[in-house]
């Protein structure tokens, strides 16, 4: 008897990180929310810990309308142009 | 039965996936077969039938495109559906051949960005997609509208829902625990899906009302978020039946900006258009009814600024009240048409799984292409 594979092997995408930053010290930060419910203020808590032990600075808060769905690739591309990292974050 | 493809335009292929085909040689035994998809982990938890590669064959002659044509993508992983792996899931499932077109069309529906594929799937929520069929190829497959109709025994409703939970869980992965975050999820995730009932309906179908020509069936993907009985058996007007409809849309639990599908008993719907009432005059009726104060919305923790200011902004609706949240931006959020048996005062309320624009329900002609790219 021959069966099909229901499954997906997907296809080969190429992915790559970003180069890590060669430090924190003095960087710009962004923070981009999902606008669940207390996500500003848990992200901003996150960054605070980056301004008290690395002199980071808070730049940006970026927003996005719908949590489920990816970030509109202009808002990636203005964070990119603006901040050194970014914090983002998905939970309940 | 005729086979319906490609009636009203030439469909184009999208891109070719890498995927190919991958062949499983088992032994001749099909309980060994069965018990094999098991072992694969290719099941919902039920048996499966063996995905045999003659069954397969079948399915795919029901479907004009070529087998390795992408219906269906999955923007976070970029997994694709093909018409191939989609047959492989419907036999499975234990559809026929002519089930096939409408589960074409129900992944080309969720396909649509607003549909939101990926989060409805992923998400805590546990959202399970209903699909709604409109039309004369309802009844070409004899898909029950009437009695016990989210109920079990009929086999195109049962395996057209199953294919596409078994679509989400073997093509884009959709694992429970691992991509599947569903906190409960819920019954309709093993199977959710119905036929619009077309005898004694007093209104357009839903097919007609969405603008698909003369004899062109449709299917609504709607992510809906569970199933809430309303039961009227007093009620004997249209305020009082929808009232109680209201009633159900508000309630704590369910109220949100997101869109709604009701489904209307036959017992109900006579009252309604005994009274000359419109699907319109439906919705308007439910919209305004289907709301909850800020200060009650506030006592449940429930209310954010946000979420008032988007429903009260500049382009508010007519109908939005001051100090009140209402279910959905307007009437259009909520989608009325009329499913199950003659008999009884039960109605149905299915919220949305998304808590406001994150999942827009959308449809698809069956079995034809209008205006493809």
């Amino acid at each position: 008897m021959q069966l099909y594979d229901p499954t997906s092997a997907g296809p080969e995408r190429s992915l790559s990180r970003a180069a890590a930053l060669a430090g924190l010290e003095g960087r710009t930060i962004g923070i981009l929310e999902n606008g669940k419910l207390n996500a500003v203020e848990m992200l901003g808590e996150v960054a605070s810990l980056f301004v008290a032990r690395h002199g980071c600075t808070v730049r940006a808060v970026y927003a996005k309308s719908n949590a489920s769905a990816p970030a509109p690739a202009e808002t990636l591309a203005r964070a990119a142009a603006e901040v050194d990292f970014l914090i983002t974050g998905l939970g309940d | 039965m005729p086979r319906r493809t490609n009636r009203l335009t030439e469909r184009k292929a999208r891109t070719m996936p890498l995927d190919v085909p991958r062949i499983h040689d088992v032994p001749d035994d099909l309980l060994a077969a069965i018990d094999y998809c098991y072992a694969q982990g290719w099941t919902d938890g039920l048996p499966v039938i063996p995905p045999v590669v003659e069954r397969v064959g079948a399915m795919l002659a029901f479907e004009g495109r070529p087998p390795e044509a992408v219906i269906c993508s999955h923007p976070a992983t970029g997994l694709q559906l093909t018409v191939h792996a989609a047959a492989v899931n419907a036999v499975m499932a234990g559809c026929l051949p002519e089930y096939f077109p409408v589960l074409v069309a129900a992944f080309e529906a969720m396909d649509k960005p607003d549909f939101n594929f990926h989060g409805s799937t992923a998400s805590t929520g546990g959202s399970a997609p209903l699909l709604i069929v409109s039309g004369s190829y309802a009844d070409d497959i004899g898909m029950n509208a009437d009695v016990n109709l989210f109920g079990p025994g009929n086999r195109a409703n049962a395996t057209i829902g199953r294919a596409t939970r078994l679509i989400l869980r073997n093509v884009f992965q959709m694992i429970p625990g691992i991509s599947d975050k569903s906190t409960q999820g819920n019954p309709g995730k093993y199977s959710f899906c119905i036929a619009e009932r077309a005898r004694g309906n007093p209104w357009p179908l839903l097919c007609e009302a969405q603008g698909y020509p003369p004899g062109v069936s449709s299917v609504t993907a709607f992510a809906g978020g569970g199933f809430c009985n309303v039961e009227n058996h007093g009620g004997s007007t249209p305020e009082e039946i929808l009232g109680s409809v209201a009633d159900a849309m508000a309630n704590y639990g369910c109220i949100t900006l997101g869109q709604s599908a009701v489904v209307l008993a036959p017992e109900h719907m006579r009252i309604l258009a005994d009274a000359g009432w419109t699907r319109q005059d439906a919705q308007s009726f439910l919209f305004v009814r289907a709301r909850r104060s800020v200060d009650g919305m506030r006592s449940v923790g429930k209310y954010r600024q946000s979420e008032y200011d988007k429903q009260h902004d500049a382009e508010a609706h007519a109908l939005v009240a001051p100090d009140f949240v209402h279910r959905g931006l307007s009437p259009d959020d909520i989608l009325i048409t009329m499913g199950g048996g003659d008999a009884g005062g039960h109605s149905c309320f299915i919220p949305s799984w998304s808590r406001g624009r994150g999942s827009l329900m959308q449809h698809k002609p069956i079995g034809v292409c209008i205006d493809c790219d």
